[in-house]
């Protein structure tokens, strides 16, 4: 895993940061070092199994939901992290996923195993339009405009309410019974979310992701260098689209419906955050991002009653203290202690 | 590199621990002499007010109950929780309730959308809720649950309500030129939809000559508002509410628009209150529950027990709280335990005596049988409540065989 | 064509775009000055109009003068606060930083004024003397519609005369462009962006107390203003006094022709409008052109 920058992304000036030599590896690994570099993800992935059958249905259901935003959060950090596009309008393509699978049942009668395929489809479909408009404009004019984005498709789906029922939600029996309960429903939305960070870790770890970190890195050198810069950047927003759309019916799963407000700019800032808190220098930082907000903000809402004013806190002294996230300042901190153990 | 791959899937791993704990640990709530009712509504928010009111008026009916020596000899206990007005948020509160705190039973948020979620929640697990803000007429029909019960009139009843009162003010023979000004989203619709299709119904004769529908949450409504001055409507009937009535009827004011225009909205105790001598007089106003319009000598105390605790008359919200406690209470005892099977058998049907009087719980929907008042704005301030501008007497009083679905309507809607 | 029909949508028109522009002015300034995007913006406005409510009950015929006064003073104060402890550190960050901050902030004086002001609607009365309306043209005006429009005027031309013919106005553009040579030559650049940032704090805070005797005082209406602010701001060019003069009057004329011809699509029409410029000429239609 790579380090991406000294304090993350650079979203003004381009960065001075380089990569830290020690960090990158020279050469692909060999079979012998592919082992012992699994273990600790698979190992993750069947503990994370085994607990499906030892957690109370009350944490298996929250899970659900922390699982959908961690593949949201992961989506939305290979524009944040990986290609430096600073976008706050996700949330677009996490309704979209959310309202395929329900207005898919509502209007046509639709499977469940049919919409939930076409949920990262369509939201890879929508992301090139959106794409092609949004990236005309840079840096904080495309955050700006994917928020604008954002807004309007909330507005759209409170209003258009003959189709989508507007403010009062999409609420029905769409998500087949045997997903219903806690334990099925945990593992199917368990084993969604490690294919998803699978594939999106090839796609971090691919060519094409390292174009995207050089372009995030610096643009004019790599348009010199007779890239297409625009291109790459829309298919990386196409491949966010396609996976926020796909974590949008994850949460269906777990919501058993569809509503406005997963649309609006408020739902977009929350994966943003979420790879803050993690560190969106890392890959696995926002799935992390994700589960401390929302198991926090979860216990915050039950039991303080002036959780907004604990919440803003707790944001503020991250983002001005803590910029790498955890899993950031935690690589920092071995980095920091290997280093001291190299100068003795 | 390796060594952050690790402390990655340490952190994850450390952080599955914790949550598993925190999920085993099954909090022991239920210690000897109390028990637990939830209630997850909005309180930040636009529509705090409606969520803050309601939970005030549910702790005062919990606090008399446990005056009285308790529910079958058990102190009840309030546990509360903000919804963030998001779904998700609400339906996540309430199911932790359940699952950590154990509560018998639950009460009702304000937006509708966030009702529903919970309602798929309560019937899961089996708990009574109590609606008795959120009131799409959905919630009883559609996705109707034997553990839900509605107190407050329903978005079919209002309108109906309203428009029978017009009915009753015109003249058949004249046409009545109305606009229509309501918030552009699903209640907003669905209250014009039913009152325009409720004066059909009553065959009065009416010219629609303009309908506006402002986006949601819009701060600034004075194009619309123009365009609706520019129609010269006799009537307007407007589906706004709270802080965006208050804005609306200030905008207006300033019009003049109340001279030729009768203008017909939810002003109830809160909107009327901020607006102090600027409520128009002459408009019409509907109420879910106004304080100042049922009399009885139970309602009466009430008001005086809410003014002490809050300082302020209680607001419709807090009425139907409070009556809706009075009805769970009234089956808890009536069916001896806080089981909720037998409590869903012994209540509807039943009459249970209330605030608002000995109502009936319809069996075929669990809609308490209350009315939508109705009336027209004085032009003087009540002295007997602190000169607010309020209804003139008699306040109308919209039946509720006159104004809600039959329960075969109803029933062909149930799942 | 029957002149009282043009007068009551044009006034509504200009009423509307002139509350929104003295929303605006105070947002896009800062983002001109110190190239922030303040969150908190719509925190200061609420805080001035529940200050003038507070102040309308204590006193009922002077409370709302004062307020004019001390609503937009508490604002700057709120502003000095945010700017000296938050802010000043993360002038060197990234805008996403800065945003997430604000946005922080926006959660903290949410509660902190649920906690002062409780939950419920509040209101104030505008002063007698502009109650009601006059008549132009066989249409009636409201009289506090021409208040605001000419609040507008007086905050538009005050900003255009400090920006243009006074030195600090000459700082303030100064130090977006080169503010080492500006500290060099001896300003204290510390202080002018402190000044600025207190300054677009006030403009909020003052907005707040003159639109409140139009509006419902309540929760929520901080996040409620902060996006028609946005967009009139990004439209008429981040940075520019002018330009939100502009954004604001096209949004302005769009929304009154919307309720009149279309209600339901004018708010999407709008936003379309934003990401239209933000694609095409994203530095607004009056913005300095950057790259």
């Amino acid at each position: 895993m790579t380090m991406y920058g000294p304090s993350g992304v650079d979203v003004g000036d381009p960065s001075e940061g380089s990569v830290d030599p020690a960090e990158t590896p020279a050469r692909p690994p060999g079979r012998t070092e592919l082992v012992p570099r699994l273990l600790g993800p698979i190992a993750l992935v069947v503990v994370m199994a085994a607990l499906g059958f030892l957690l109370s249905d009350n944490v298996l259901l929250t899970l659900q939901e922390v699982l959908a935003l961690a593949v949201f959060a992961t989506a939305t950090n290979l524009l944040l992290g990986q290609a430096g596009l600073v976008s706050f309008g996700q949330a677009v393509f996490y309704g979209l996923g959310a309202y395929t699978v329900a207005l898919g049942w509502l209007h046509w009668q639709l499977p469940f195993w049919a919409t939930f395929v076409m949920a990262p489809l369509l939201g890879a479909l929508v992301a090139v339009p959106i794409g092609l408009v949004a990236l005309r404009a840079r840096r904080l004019y495309f955050a700006l405009s994917t928020l604008a984005f954002s807004e309007l498709a909330y507005q759209l789906a409170e209003s258009r309410y003959d189709f989508t029922k507007g403010a009062n939600g999409v609420f029905g029996a769409f998500v087949p019974t045997a997903l219903t309960y806690p334990r099925t429903g945990y593992l199917f939305v368990l084993a969604v979310t490690v294919a998803s960070l699978l594939l999106l870790w090839k796609v971090n770890h691919s060519p094409f992701g390292l174009v995207l970190r050089a372009i995030r890195e610096n643009r004019g050198r790599m348009q010199a260098l007779g890239v297409n810069v625009y291109l790459h950047q829309l298919l990386a927003f196409v491949i966010s689209g396609a996976f926020c759309a796909l974590a949008g019916a994850m949460f269906v799963v777990y919501s058993q419906s569809s509503y406005p407000e997963l649309l609006d700019w408020t739902t977009s800032g929350g994966p943003v955050f979420m790879a803050v808190i993690g560190g969106m220098g890392t890959f696995l930082g926002p799935a992390v991002g994700a589960f401390i907000y929302q198991f926090g903000h979860d216990e915050l809402v039950r039991y303080v009653s002036d959780w907004q004013l604990v919440l803003g806190v707790v944001m503020l002294v991250i983002v001005m203290f803590w910029p790498d996230g955890l899993l950031g300042g935690l690589g920092r901190l071995a980095r920091l202690l290997r280093k001291r153990r190299g100068d003795r | 590199m390796r060594r952050r791959r690790l402390a990655a899937v340490t952190a994850a791993v450390a952080m599955v621990a914790t949550t598993s704990a925190c999920g085993a640990s099954s909090a022991g709530s239920d210690s000897g002499g109390t028990v637990k009712i939830g209630i997850s509504t909005s309180l930040s928010g636009s529509i705090a007010n409606l969520g803050q009111t309601g939970l005030q008026g549910l702790k005062l009916a919990i606090d008399d109950i446990n005056k009285n020596g308790g529910l079958l000899g058990k102190q009840v206990q309030v546990v509360s929780a903000d919804d963030n007005i998001t779904p998700a948020t609400g339906a996540s509160n309430v199911r932790s309730m359940i699952t950590s705190d154990h509560v018998v039973a639950l009460f009702g948020p304000v937006a509708s959308s966030i009702a529903s979620a919970e309602e798929q929640v309560a019937a899961q697990y089996k708990v009574p809720i109590f609606f008795h803000t959120s009131n799409d007429a959905s919630l009883m029909s559609k996705t109707f649950t034997p553990y839900a019960f509605q107190n407050v009139p329903n978005t079919v009843m209002e309108p109906r309500a309203v428009a029978d009162y017009l009915a009753q003010q015109v003249t058949k023979s004249q046409p009545i030129t109305i606009a229509t000004f309501a918030p552009d989203y699903s209640f907003g619709h669905d209250t014009v939809d039913g009152f325009l299709k409720a004066l059909k119904d009553l065959h009065v004769n009416f010219k629609l000559v303009k309908q506006e529908y402002p986006p949601l949450g819009a701060s600034n409504i004075s194009s619309y508002l123009s365009a609706l001055v520019a129609a010269k409507p006799q009537y307007v009937f407007n589906a706004q509410y709270g802080g965006d009535l208050v804005a609306f009827t200030k905008q207006a004011a300033s019009y003049g628009f109340f001279k030729d225009t009768k203008v017909i909205a939810m002003y109830a105790y809160a909107p009327l209150a901020a607006l102090g001598d600027q409520a128009p007089a002459g408009a019409i106003g509907f109420d879910r529950a106004p304080f100042w319009a049922i009399n009885n000598p139970q309602m009466a105390s009430f008001i005086k027990a809410f003014q002490t605790k809050y300082g302020k008359y209680p607001t419709e919200w807090a009425i139907l709280a409070y009556s809706a406690a009075q009805q769970w209470a009234w089956g808890v005892k009536k069916a001896g335990t806080f089981e909720a099977d037998k409590l869903i058998k012994v209540l509807p049907g039943a009459n249970p005596p209330t605030i608002l009087g000995d109502l009936t719980i319809r069996a075929c929907d669990h809609q308490t049988e209350v009315p939508e008042y109705v009336g027209t704005l004085s032009s003087t301030g009540d002295s007997q409540f602190g000169g607010l501008h309020l209804y003139e007497q008699p306040v109308f009083t919209a039946p509720f065989d006159q104004i809600a679905l039959t329960c075969n309507e109803v029933q062909s809607m149930q799942p | 064509m029957d002149l009282a029909s043009l007068v009551t949508p044009l006034v509504g028109a200009l009423s509307a775009a002139s509350s929104l522009f003295i929303v605006a002015a105070g947002l896009t300034l800062v983002f001109g000055a110190l190239r922030l995007i303040n969150l908190a913006h719509g925190s200061f406005y609420m805080y001035g109009a529940f200050l003038a409510t507070t102040l309308a009950a204590w006193s009922a015929h002077t409370g709302l003068w004062i307020a004019l006064a001390a609503s937009p003073l508490l604002a700057a104060g709120m502003g000095v606060v945010v700017e000296v402890g938050v802010l000043r550190r993360l002038y060197a960050r990234e805008h996403l930083t800065q945003l997430l901050a604000t946005f922080a902030l926006l959660l903290i004086f949410a509660d902190l004024a649920l906690r002062f002001w409780g939950k419920g609607v509040r209101g104030v009365s505008p002063p007698r003397v502009v109650r009601g309306n006059l008549e132009l043209a066989g249409a009636p005006v409201p009289l506090y519609d021409l208040v605001i429009i000419g609040a507008a005027v007086v905050v538009g031309g005050g900003l255009w005369l400090l920006l243009s013919r006074t030195t600090l106005g000459w700082k303030i553009r100064a130090v977006v462009d080169d503010p080492e040579v500006l500290a060099a030559s001896g300003v204290n650049v510390r202080l002018l962006y402190t000044g600025v940032f207190a300054l677009g704090a006030l403009l909020a805070g003052l907005s707040g107390v003159i639109i409140a005797p139009q509006q419902a005082v309540e929760p929520g209406m901080d996040a409620q203003i902060i996006v028609a602010a946005f967009i009139v701001a990004v439209i008429g060019g981040l940075g520019s006094i002018t330009g939100a003069a502009v954004g604001a009057l096209i949004i302005g004329i769009v929304e009154t022709m919307g309720a009149s011809w279309a209600p339901s699509w004018a708010s999407t029409f709008i936003y379309l409008l934003m990401i239209l410029v933000l694609a095409v000429r994203p530095w607004g239609l009056l913005g300095t052109p950057e790259r």
